[in-house]
């Protein structure tokens, strides 16, 4: 072990140790909640100062020409497989998860302060869970992406049913369960596929996936294809692509209305990097056969997620439908291959910031109604609160893709890859359900604006930390509209090794 | 700096309305009236100091805001674009001068104005295609605001209508420009470029502009509105706040015609001249249709509505006769229109504060109890019209001219629609203002007050001023349509007919065309007209 092994898992190590203080915290301060809040916020800190400090040590590992990128027990020569690996992709992917993970903390500390003890579960839940995202964007194996993927879903699982007291959260935690686990098993059985495939579980190294494509080539890929297209569904389910995402809709409901945005909006980005560490990463020579059947998941997810979400009466359902159509749009820049990486981390990290935020804000207007949103209830919200209004109003037009949003960006981006890739008739589909788009968001803006509010409505206040968390996130979707050159730029050097 | 000023200062000026305390509601009128002179004076200010006679873009930007995605700060303004920024500084100032009426939520209207201009500026300023696009887009949410808050009984309906129409036609605007920014990009090395000038060197084949043709003037027909896509324009034309409709009238329209001129004509030549004739039709069938279904119409701000779908018929007809005359007449068309036409809804406006009644029905009689009114309400009539001496008819003339060059059977039609418009219009004016006051509601209006005269009077002394004398706008128009056309011509067959260009008296071209036949040139004018 040297610093650069220590730095590659220091993030996960400082949020388990920061997991394991609010524990301790939590036991001897009892009434204390500013305490665990303070722990569980410095670890979130501290992990993203370590993402940019791997990110700086890949650069000069780089430079030295240095092979250290990999770690595994190096020194028994038996065990020479890769396990984990620091790359720009992951470093960078640690600063986008750690940034949602402290921002959703931000957004669930009304109800941490609500369930009064039982807050430090959640807490320690969340830490859990974030550095089980990252396991995930980080891993060299297969193995232990699921680990990663694993130690995430349980800790969500549980976040989901959270306010057990609500038939519907009950409801939201086992059909997340359920499903997720399914999801779990198919991922599992891909990944053994895939072995049986390549005779590996690593992606890098010798004898790994890539290095056994770039000196063998497969007579009859059968079981490699089976093996590709069950992790594709595994992952799928995960970020909630159709036809994988009947859970979705169900669980954001149900599950406590703060916590939704951060589980949602984490679960996309180390999906889709566990996505791309696995299709870009490891078979990039297998292009051909996975981009066809991510095409085709990529415009279903479109349609019935924009379809659906047009239909909805309530404004979580909405947003539950709308994400399944944005992982259809993600899934487009995989499609030009490494070429569309770059396009994959800015829509995915700046889609997770409007997803935060747009939950925090629900959270607020919704507060009386536990497990619902309803549009109605949304009704003239520009009296009630103009400053919510206008923050949901930029965050719905972001998700829309209007320009001088990060949204807008973000969709330029991922089609000009899709197209440049070949794929003019997805980049049409996807334009024509971004049209459908706008009308679901018009609506619920219009529901924002135009509607009247109740006489007796009372105007919403929201906290002070949940005024923060909307700042940074409004700021940011802004900022990155309209000036998206340098995080651009950035991002196309986040590759996958 | 000046076309960075021109967009920063209606954002600065939203910043500051936004800005103000929350008690003091009645300091935001002034405030914003204030704040919209500045970037009325900074395009009076470039219309002082644009060069006459050139072609090129002048007070250009160009600031590259990514290397690698082609992405610039660019703009520039030429003598089309030149007018419609004045416009827009002009007409955003009296319809926020004719926005007093407005008590609601006072504040996000006046920024919600202010942010419209900006997009307005940037859309007739950009030189690059993502610039462009962006501008064109974020046009949509204010002006979905305003229609929606501030708009009639129907407004819910007619402000998504308005959203999802152009909505729809931006997909294929946004699909033509990736690909035209892939192809640019691979001509200079790089993933996309979406840089003009870069554009305009490409050569595209046949195919590749018909499609990317269509994909751009989807977008700009439903734009303009083009006959079958107009629908979405009497509803917001109509719901809108007055403002709201003089800016869609007056400026928003104009941004669908511009794009054609701007885009269609000069990246797609060789499509262009394929369907210039299609076009020129459904222009034709937009002046009749529009002015057809304008006299029927018991509303009079539906009446004006419709009478833009004709108006703009004349437009589309003049460019895409692909004359100079045509050309210069179809943005001399964009101008007067929307000065008649903001004007009309301004009065119509000023009305309705007084009745709440759009119904032509509901009045009768008004110029016994409203002279004034009623005098300057005919006065518009007859510019839109275009009686002789005011500015409707120097365009409408030119485009007949123009497109009686090319397409003489269309224009002999277009020509019954300027007949059509002086029956729409002068029977509404009949209906409203002459005969004894039926209506006992009407008896006691008073006539315009002072703030209404001042918002009246410089838009009628510019339409008796370009009707007059036209030459400083058309000297400055000229030269620009007078690029596109050369390079129509040296990259297809097509000739435009030369027909008495104003600033040539004998054309040197009669003589050699003949003998050189189309130039391969990509179309560098001024220099090769001296040397042949």
């Amino acid at each position: 072990m040297n610093n650069a092994s220590f730095l590659a898992v220091a993030p996960e190590t400082v949020l388990l140790l920061g997991a394991l203080l609010v524990i301790i915290a939590g036991v001897m301060l009892e009434r204390s909640r500013a305490e665990w809040g303070f722990i569980a916020v410095l670890s979130f800190v501290v992990a993203m100062v370590l993402s940019v400090l791997q990110w700086r040590a890949v650069d000069t590992l780089v430079e030295e020409g240095s092979d250290l990128l990999f770690f595994s027990a190096r020194n028994v020569p038996v065990l020479r497989i890769p396990m984990v690996v620091m790359d720009h992709y992951s470093a960078f992917a640690g600063f986008v998860i750690f940034t949602v993970g402290l921002l959703g903390l931000g957004a669930v500390w009304g109800l941490v302060k609500r369930v009064k003890t039982r807050g430090v579960e959640l807490v320690t839940l969340i830490l859990l869970a974030f550095a089980g995202l990252h396991m995930m964007t980080m891993s060299a194996n297969i193995i232990m992406l699921f680990l990663g993927l694993e130690t995430a879903s349980i800790a969500f699982y549980v976040i989901a049913g959270f306010t057990r007291e609500r038939e519907e959260s009950d409801e939201a935690a086992v059909k997340y369960f359920l499903l997720g686990s399914l999801a779990s098993a198919i991922f599992v059985y891909g990944a053994a596929m895939l072995f049986a495939a390549t005779g590996s579980t690593s992606f890098y190294g010798a004898g790994g996936m890539k290095d056994f494509f770039a000196s063998t080539i497969i007579g009859e890929p059968g079981v490699l294809l089976l093996g590709i297209g069950f992790v594709i569904v595994g992952l799928g389910f995960k970020v909630s692509a159709a036809p994988f995402h009947q859970w979705a809709p169900d669980v954001y409901q149900g599950a406590p209305t703060g916590a939704v945005g951060f589980m949602a909006a984490g679960v996309k980005v180390a999906g889709f990097a566990a996505l791309g560490r696995i299709l870009i990463g490891a078979l990039p020579s297998q292009i051909d056969n996975w981009a066809p059947i991510l095409a085709i998941l990529a415009g279903i997810s479109m349609i019935i997620g924009t379809a659906l979400a047009a239909v909805q009466g309530d404004v979580k359902r909405i947003l539950a439908y709308s994400g399944v159509a944005h992982a259809g749009y993600i899934m487009m820049a995989f499609l030009a291959g490494e070429a569309g990486i770059g396009a994959m981390w800015f829509y995915v990290s700046m889609y997770a910031l409007t997803l935060v935020g747009t939950f925090a804000i629900a959270s607020v207007v919704s507060r009386n109604t536990p497990g619902r949103s309803d549009l109605d209830g949304w009704s003239g919200l520009s009296r009630r609160s103009p400053e919510l209004a206008w923050a949901m109003l930029i965050l719905l037009l972001a998700m829309g893709g209007i320009p001088f949003t990060a949204g807008f960006i973000s969709k330029l981006t991922v089609f000009t890859a899709a197209a440049d890739a070949g794929y003019l008739w997805l980049v049409i589909l996807a334009l024509l359900t971004t049209v459908v788009g706008l009308y679901v968001y018009f609506r619920v803006a219009a529901k924002m604006f135009l509607g009247s509010a109740e006489e007796d409505a009372p105007s919403l206040e929201p906290s002070t930390v949940l005024r923060l968390v909307l700042a940074v996130v409004v700021v940011g979707t802004i900022v990155f509209g309209v000036n998206p050159w340098p995080l651009l730029d950035l991002v196309r050097e986040a590759l996958p090794l | 700096m000046e076309l960075s000023l021109l967009i920063a200062l209606p954002l600065l000026g939203a910043l500051v309305v936004g800005l103000l305390p929350k008690e003091r509601t009645e300091l935001v009128f002034p405030v914003a009236l204030g704040v919209s002179i500045l970037p009325l004076g900074v395009s009076l200010w470039i219309m002082v100091n644009f060069v006459s006679g050139e072609s090129v873009f002048q007070f250009t930007e160009d600031y590259v805001l990514s290397e690698t995605f082609g992405i610039g700060w660019r703009l520039g303004v030429d003598g089309i674009s030149l007018w419609m920024i004045v416009l827009t500084g002009l007409l955003m100032t009296l319809s926020i001068a004719a926005s007093k009426s407005i008590t609601d939520r006072t504040k996000q209207y006046m920024v919600a104005m202010l942010v419209l201009e900006a997009g307005l500026l940037g859309v007739f300023l950009s030189l690059d295609l993502l610039l462009f696009f962006a501008f064109f887009e974020i046009v949509l949410v204010p002006m979905y605001l305003l229609i929606g808050i501030w708009g009639g009984e129907n407004r819910a309906y007619a402000s998504i209508k308005f959203v999802l129409f152009t909505a729809f036609g931006s997909i294929f605007l946004l699909v033509g420009i990736i690909v035209l920014a892939i192809t640019a990009g691979d001509a200079v090395g790089a993933p996309t470029s979406f840089d003009f000038r870069t554009m305009l060197s490409l050569d595209l084949s046949s195919t590749t502009q018909l499609w990317l043709f269509l994909a751009f003037g989807v977008a700009f027909a439903i734009k303009v509105p083009i006959f079958p896509f107009h629908t979405w324009l009497p509803d917001a034309h109509t719901e809108a706040p007055t403002a709201g409709s003089v800016i869609l009238a007056g400026v928003l329209l104009k941004m669908g015609a511009y794009g054609f001129l701007r885009f269609n004509l000069t990246f797609f030549p060789g499509a262009s001249v394929d369907l210039a004739e299609i076009i020129g039709i459904i222009g034709v069938i937009g002046i009749i249709y529009g002015a057809a279904v304008a006299i029927v119409q018991p509303d009079v701000k539906r009446l004006v509505a419709y009478s833009s779908v004709s108006h703009m018929g004349f437009v589309m007809l003049g460019i895409f006769a692909l004359t100079s005359q045509g050309l210069s007449g179809g943005v001399f068309v964009m101008i007067s229109h929307g000065l008649t036409t903001g004007a009309l809804f301004l009065l119509i406006g000023m009305i309705y504060e007084r009745r709440h009644t759009r119904l032509i029905a509901d009045y009768g009689g008004l110029a016994k109890v409203m002279p004034l009114y009623a005098g300057v309400f005919l006065f518009m009539a007859f510019a839109s019209v275009g009686l002789p001496g005011l500015s409707g008819f120097v365009g409408e003339f030119a485009v007949l001219l123009g497109s009686y060059l090319t397409l003489p059977v269309l224009a002999i039609i277009a020509g019954s629609g300027v007949i059509l418009a002086a029956v729409y219009l002068l029977w509404a004016y009949e209906r409203m203002f002459t005969g004894p006051v039926t209506n006992p509601k009407n008896e006691g209006l008073s006539d315009l007050d002072f703030r209404e005269i001042a918002i009246l009077v410089p838009l009628i002394v510019i339409i008796i001023g370009i009707g007059i004398y036209p030459k400083p706008i058309l000297d400055r128009i000229e030269p620009s349509v007078e690029i596109i056309l050369d390079r129509i011509e040296a990259t297809t067959d097509y000739e435009a007919p030369e027909f008495g260009r104003i600033d040539e008296i004998v054309d040197p071209r009669d003589v050699v065309i003949e003998s050189a036949g189309h130039d391969d040139d990509t179309g560098e004018h001024g220099d090769e007209e001296g040397s042949e």
